[in-house]
């Protein structure tokens, strides 16, 4: 058994790498189409994330949203519930808790910081809590519930940013009143984004991976998600942990915005986040929903996303094509096992027509 | 006040822009429909929208006719469905997985090719396709401001539904094409193959939503491409095609619904924030999905309480 299990790891690993490596030869074969130079443009783009400590700081932040984004799918995907609408929920979280931060303004951060987080949770956790609740009851299908969803919890915070709780400058146009600055968290690599919130990142990705692999809940959750009825039938309350853990997913959207406005941005506006759900759901789909691989594989589109960014200044190539190798990497991950079967009887095919043109020339002989 | 905001919100206006946001959503939702016949979920429609918009743009730019565009496009659908339905069909893989990627996928490319070619996120003023102006149907009153002076591609939506349905519903191959999505291995032993027919619904869906991105950037924009322009009209399309079991007459309705509920919004946007109004038609798609399933359910036990050895 155990061996099988690790033979199954070097066989994702093999297969991951190999992905990678034909998704960077399609992307440097379109840089080529497109009047680029591939090998300097990635060597730019490793140079871009690494080049200083700013770049370096500015990565390890984006992992940090990626990890916590990725693991958040993980955990609604355990129990067989894809929550496609992270990004309304991290959107939504990022707005309350910026705006709580704003309406308790004096009083002392030691009491700020908890209710705002506080607040990004419940956000999320309740915006999640809907698509939960009609999957569940009414069997509604929730991928296409939570992208609804996204967008409109989009408009909403555009809506709020816009109107009741506007910044009273004039030429903010879309964006919400900045914090007081002892609400900050303290930056730990100057002029970058990485900032405190990294630690309490680390604690939840502990966390999250604890109850997911070693504990009773994490196995109840794993049955939940590959045969519910088994798990129901074995006197697991299905129903209760799909939904919980669909909040819990939502709620570390929410905190994720919260991060992201009290580490970064410190104020509310829709550079909170650019799809970095979306993003790291992909990260989760490539990982095939293991949590160990969702944070090393964090690290590693960071890396690319950064270095794209720092490709494009110095280079002149937009950084989109990161966003092509990053789903050519996708296509590959998931047709691997088709790929390998249509290889397998395609030489089996051949072998038996080769067999048979030996049988008749034997014939004719 | 009241009567005013009545007024304009069912003036011939609404709905003539109705009809304008409703197109694009239609022509994807055909596709869709395709696909759903074949037992596909294809959730990918929002970037084959995308494609379509930007090389329908592109072959716009580089011939210098809308007709070139429009070629390029159906090139592309042909290329978009052949590599959809061979990851989905021949490779198997997760239809939700690869129609998330695609979306990605084509935000990448067009937004990459997009700064490369035209140097900046987007490009306008390419050579557009026609509005079509019929005679005589202004005498009409209300209709002829409706339905009157509209781009191409609202007129070619109504014969492509027509074809679509009798496609469905009364050729063999529709036939074939909602069996291989139902029954698979039936219409196997009557010697069909169903992965044929899904190629051929992928193929299908291609087309139609690269023509519903086609609308989009060179009829209803006027040759203009920005980035991310599909702007979530795939998922809608897709509702719209749970909404209406496939049906494409159905699908049609339903897209036209959401149509009117986005010519509202912008009819409102002086009384209440557009932000607010914009969400409706996200709204109603939930609603609607929550109605869908509620009232097959429902049917569902009735027809086991009349014929309980047809279960299965």
């Amino acid at each position: 058994m155990m061996e099988r299990l690790k033979k199954r790891r070097w066989g994702y690993l093999l297969s991951l790498v190999l992905s990678v490596l034909l998704a960077f030869a399609i992307g440097a074969l379109i840089l080529l189409a497109a009047g680029f130079d591939p090998i300097r443009a990635y060597g730019a783009m490793i140079g871009g994330a690494f080049s200083n400590a700013r770049h370096v700081g500015d990565f390890l932040e984006y992992a940090m949203v990626l990890c916590l984004t990725g693991l958040a799918c993980v955990l609604g995907s355990r129990v067989g519930i894809f929550n496609v609408g992270g990004e309304g929920q991290l959107l939504l979280g990022a707005v309350v808790s910026c705006q709580v931060g704003v309406w308790l303004n004096g009083l002392s951060p030691w009491l700020v910081i908890p209710a705002a987080a506080l607040a990004a949770m419940v956000t999320g956790g309740l915006y999640a809590l809907l698509p939960g609740f009609l999957k569940v009851k009414v069997k509604v299908n929730e991928v296409i519930t939570t992208i609804m969803l996204n967008t409109i919890a989009a408009s909403l915070c555009q809506f709020l940013a816009k109107g009741p709780w506007k910044n009273a400058n004039k030429n903010m146009v879309a964006a919400t009143e900045r914090l007081d600055p002892r609400y900050w968290f303290k930056t730990l690599i100057s002029g970058s984004s990485l900032s405190t919130a990294i630690i309490a990142a680390v604690v939840i990705t502990f966390l999250t991976w604890y109850i997911m692999q070693k504990t009773s809940l994490g196995f109840e959750m794993k049955l939940t998600g590959q045969n519910p009825r088994f798990a129901f039938f074995s006197g697991i309350s299905t129903d209760r942990l799909v939904i919980v853990c669909i909040v819990v997913s939502g709620a570390m959207c929410g905190l994720v915005g919260m991060f992201r406005v009290y580490g970064v941005e410190h104020l509310y506006r829709s550079s909170i986040s650019n799809q970095y759900y979306f993003e790291g759901l992909t990260v989760a789909m490539i990982a095939r929903y293991d949590p160990v691989t969702v944070i090393g594989l964090s690290f590693f589109f960071a890396i690319l996303k950064i270095g794209a960014q720092g490709m494009e200044l110095s280079a002149g190539v937009p950084n989109q094509i990161y966003l092509i190798i990053q789903t050519v990497i996708i296509f590959f991950m998931a047709a691997e096992n088709g790929i390998f079967t249509s290889l397998r009887t395609g030489a089996m095919r051949r072998r038996a027509r080769a067999d048979i043109r030996r049988k008749e020339e034997q014939e004719h002989v | 006040m009241f009567e005013t905001i009545l007024k304009s919100v069912f003036s011939a206006g609404t709905f003539n822009q109705m009809l304008r946001s409703a197109t694009p959503v239609a022509l994807a939702a055909l596709g869709g429909a395709m696909t759903e016949h074949a037992g596909i979920m294809n959730i990918g429609m929002d970037g084959m929208i995308l494609m379509g918009a930007f090389f329908g743009v592109l072959g716009s730019y580089l011939f210098g006719s809308a007709a070139a565009g429009i070629a390029m496009v159906l090139l592309m659908g042909v290329i978009v469905g052949l590599f959809f339905a061979l990851f989905v069909v021949k490779f198997r893989s997760d239809e939700f997985i690869i129609g998330t990627a695609l979306n990605t996928f084509a935000l990448g490319l067009t937004s990459f090719l997009s700064r490369s070619i035209f140097g900046t996120a987007g490009t306008k003023g390419n050579p557009a396709l026609p509005t079509v102006h019929i005679p005589g149907l202004d005498a009409i009153p209300f209709l002829g401001t409706v339905l009157n002076d509209n781009s191409l591609f609202i007129y070619l939506t109504w014969l492509l539904v027509l074809a679509a349905w009798l496609f469905v519903y009364k050729t063999p191959y529709g036939f074939w094409l909602r069996a291989s999505g139902e029954k698979p291995e039936t219409l196997r032993t009557a010697g069909i193959s169903p992965e044929k027919m899904k190629w051929l619904a992928s193929i299908l869906c291609g087309l139609l939503c690269g023509l519903a991105g086609a609308h989009l950037s060179l009829g209803q924009l006027q040759g203009t491409f920005a980035e991310d322009m599909a702007n979530s009209r795939g998922y809608i399309a897709f509702a719209c095609v749970i909404f209406s079991k496939a049906n494409p007459a159905v699908a049609y309705a339903a897209a036209l619904m959401f149509g009117f509920f986005d010519a509202i919004g912008l009819r409102l946007q002086d009384y209440i924030s557009s932000d607010l109004t914009n969400t409706i038609p996200y709204i109603i798609t939930i609603v609607m999905m929550v109605y869908v399933v509620v009232r097959s359910q429902r049917r569902k036990r009735h027809s086991s309480k009349r014929l309980p050895e047809m279960q299965t």
